[in-house]
């Protein structure tokens, strides 16, 4: 792997390091709100550590997914949840 | 025969009680949710991603003479990184998911050292993104080498808020304001605890001695009573609540940032101890329903031991002394625990523990909460974040006369949402307790699955042999 790459997120390009996780790399491109919930409301990342489940998002085409507990990858296709429809492709 | 122990969780208590139950000749393995051992305060970050380190030198001594000392076992123990325990049965099962697979375990004794996570007091708007635990913040710092915010407001009471300020100033960042619900004076009152963590209470200045250099406007008696913005945070308002725990009429101020990071002390992770069918007790300034358990770590149920934070907050020196007790007196013959050998052999360790245990005494005046502090979660404040449950929804199961947390989970769907009421019932049980004057008895009944597990994985599940 690379030490530096990048992946999408909504289609727009992230630089990441080799070790970030999906997560961290967001932040720093100053991304906050990484789901929109069943009620509409902007979610991002609260706990960091895996517990709290607000950051999950769809990566490569799977929903429900930890963006602080997923090690980000080279062209790793990530999207901003919304709702149920990351559902829909199950 | 070799005994075999199973334990759960590598932070200072695991790592220790497997280098002792090694030492002692047992079997051990050890499971893990991190893909490297260390826990959340010896977290690692990954080898690729260097960068800097805004922790105080000898911290970080502390934690790799841990962290050696462990790896020179490692190749002794059966160790699973990544994998989730979701489930542990009274009769010793201990079921765990890694990867696309689950697996049962049946050891001879387990040892539950899971830790603690981060207590919230919900405000309205604090699920806009940029509101995070400060923990959550550090551990982007400190493991993922990235800034968690530019300009930052961190709020809470206890040590970690300011520790989190010191150690975002150091990696270049800006703190707009640093808001404590106590002030650290509380500590001053112990003085026989500060002299115990004399070498902790050195590092704390050093931290305290940086925020106070770049002069960063502090807040004492203020907490988060609104979070401002849409997408992301935009500002944060602060109040002075009184000692009943009131907002201060006039005392609110906004600030702006993008990041605010909050914690109110820690909340046990003790849900797989209860699945033992331990016997429970709840105090919320150590972490809400731990399970009660002796110097040893016994629990009310044989083979089964906690150690650590997850049984009360107590610090990472005092869960290293305890994963070293606790894994020793898992390593023999549950009626050997009581012998004086035992307790000779332990001596040392014991005394240490005492010591560093002192100075949590004074860690613990930081944490202790006003009653009236709940007030500030309003009617319409989301409770649980999951299921988007209002305060104003649990008030009013509360006022028909639904008490315990089954029953409120069961009217208005709070804890049942992905994190498994992990983000929200221990505040919920606060909030139960300031509005009728009683806290619940019970902690919400945990079930598997203590994580969400992919039917797929149960499916691929591997037995061991009946030993």
């Amino acid at each position: 792997m690379p030490s530096e790459f990048q992946f999408t997120f909504e289609g727009k390009p992230v630089a990441a390091r080799e070790g970030q996780s999906v997560a961290a790399a967001l932040i720093a491109a100053g991304e906050r709100c990484l789901r929109v919930d069943e009620a509409g409301n902007a979610k991002g990342v609260v706990c960091g550590i895996g517990f709290c489940w607000e950051c999950r998002c769809s990566i490569d085409g799977v929903p429900d997914i930890r963006a602080c507990m997923t090690p980000a990858r080279p062209g790793m296709i990530v999207r901003r949840q919304r709702g149920l429809d990351g559902c829909s492709d199950r | 025969m070799q005994r075999s122990i199973v334990i759960i969780g590598a932070g200072p208590a695991g790592m220790a009680a497997a280098i002792e139950a090694v030492r002692r000749g047992c079997r051990v393995t050890v499971i893990d949710e991190g893909p490297r051992p260390g826990g959340q305060i010896y977290r690692q970050p990954h080898p690729a991603l260097h960068g800097e380190d805004f922790a105080e030198p000898s911290e970080l001594a502390r934690k790799h003479r841990l962290i050696d000392g462990f790896q020179a076992v490692i190749d002794r123990i059966d160790y699973r990184a990544e994998a989730n325990v979701y489930a542990v049965f009274p009769n010793g099962e201990i079921h765990l998911a890694q990867g696309d697979r689950t697996e049962v375990l049946r050891p001879d004794a387990m040892i539950i050292a899971t830790g603690v996570r981060e207590q919230a007091i919900p405000f309205p708007g604090w699920t806009i993104p940029g509101v995070m635990f400060a923990g959550g913040a550090q551990s982007i710092l400190k493991a993922q080498r990235v800034l968690p915010g530019r300009n930052v407001v961190v709020a809470g009471c206890g040590p970690l808020p300011r520790v989190v300020a010191a150690q975002i100033l150091r990696a270049g960042g800006s703190v707009a304001a640093l808001a404590s619900l106590r002030s650290l004076r509380a500590m001053l009152r112990y003085p026989r605890s500060l002299w115990c963590g004399r070498d902790i209470l050195r590092e704390g200045l050093r931290y305290e001695w940086t925020v106070l250099r770049a002069r960063v406007p502090q807040f004492t008696g203020y907490v988060p009573v609104r979070a401002i913005g849409g997408e992301r945070l935009e500002a944060v308002a602060l109040a002075r609540i009184d000692a009943e725990g009131r907002i201060v009429s006039g005392s609110e101020r906004e600030i702006a940032c993008d990041l605010l990071a909050i914690n109110y002390g820690f909340v046990a992770n003790s849900e797989l101890a209860a699945m033992t069918g331990a016997e429970m007790r709840r105090d919320p300034v150590i972490g809400g329903w731990v399970a009660v358990t002796d110097a040893f770590g016994r629990t009310s149920v044989p083979g089964v031991f906690v150690a650590g934070d997850s049984a009360g907050l107590r610090g990472a020196l005092v869960a290293e002394c305890d994963g070293t007790i606790v894994g020793a007196a898992a390593a023999v013959p549950s009626t050997a625990v009581d012998g004086a050998a035992l307790k000779t052999n332990l001596a040392a360790t014991m005394a240490r523990r005492t010591r560093h245990l002192e100075f949590q005494q004074a860690v613990r005046a930081t944490l202790r909460l006003p009653d009236g502090i709940w007030r500030i979660v309003t009617d319409d404040t989301l409770v649980c974040r999951c299921e988007n449950v209002r305060f104003g929804e649990i008030r009013e199961a509360l006022e028909s006369g639904h008490r315990s947390l089954n029953a409120i989970k069961r009217n208005v769907r709070s804890g049942m949402g992905w994190c498994g009421g992990r983000t929200c019932l221990h505040a919920i049980a606060s909030l139960a307790e300031a509005a009728t004057g009683q806290a619940p008895a019970e902690m919400m009944t945990p079930r598997p699955m203590a994580r969400p597990v992919p039917f797929a994985a149960i499916a691929r599940q591997k037995r061991a042999a009946a030993e």
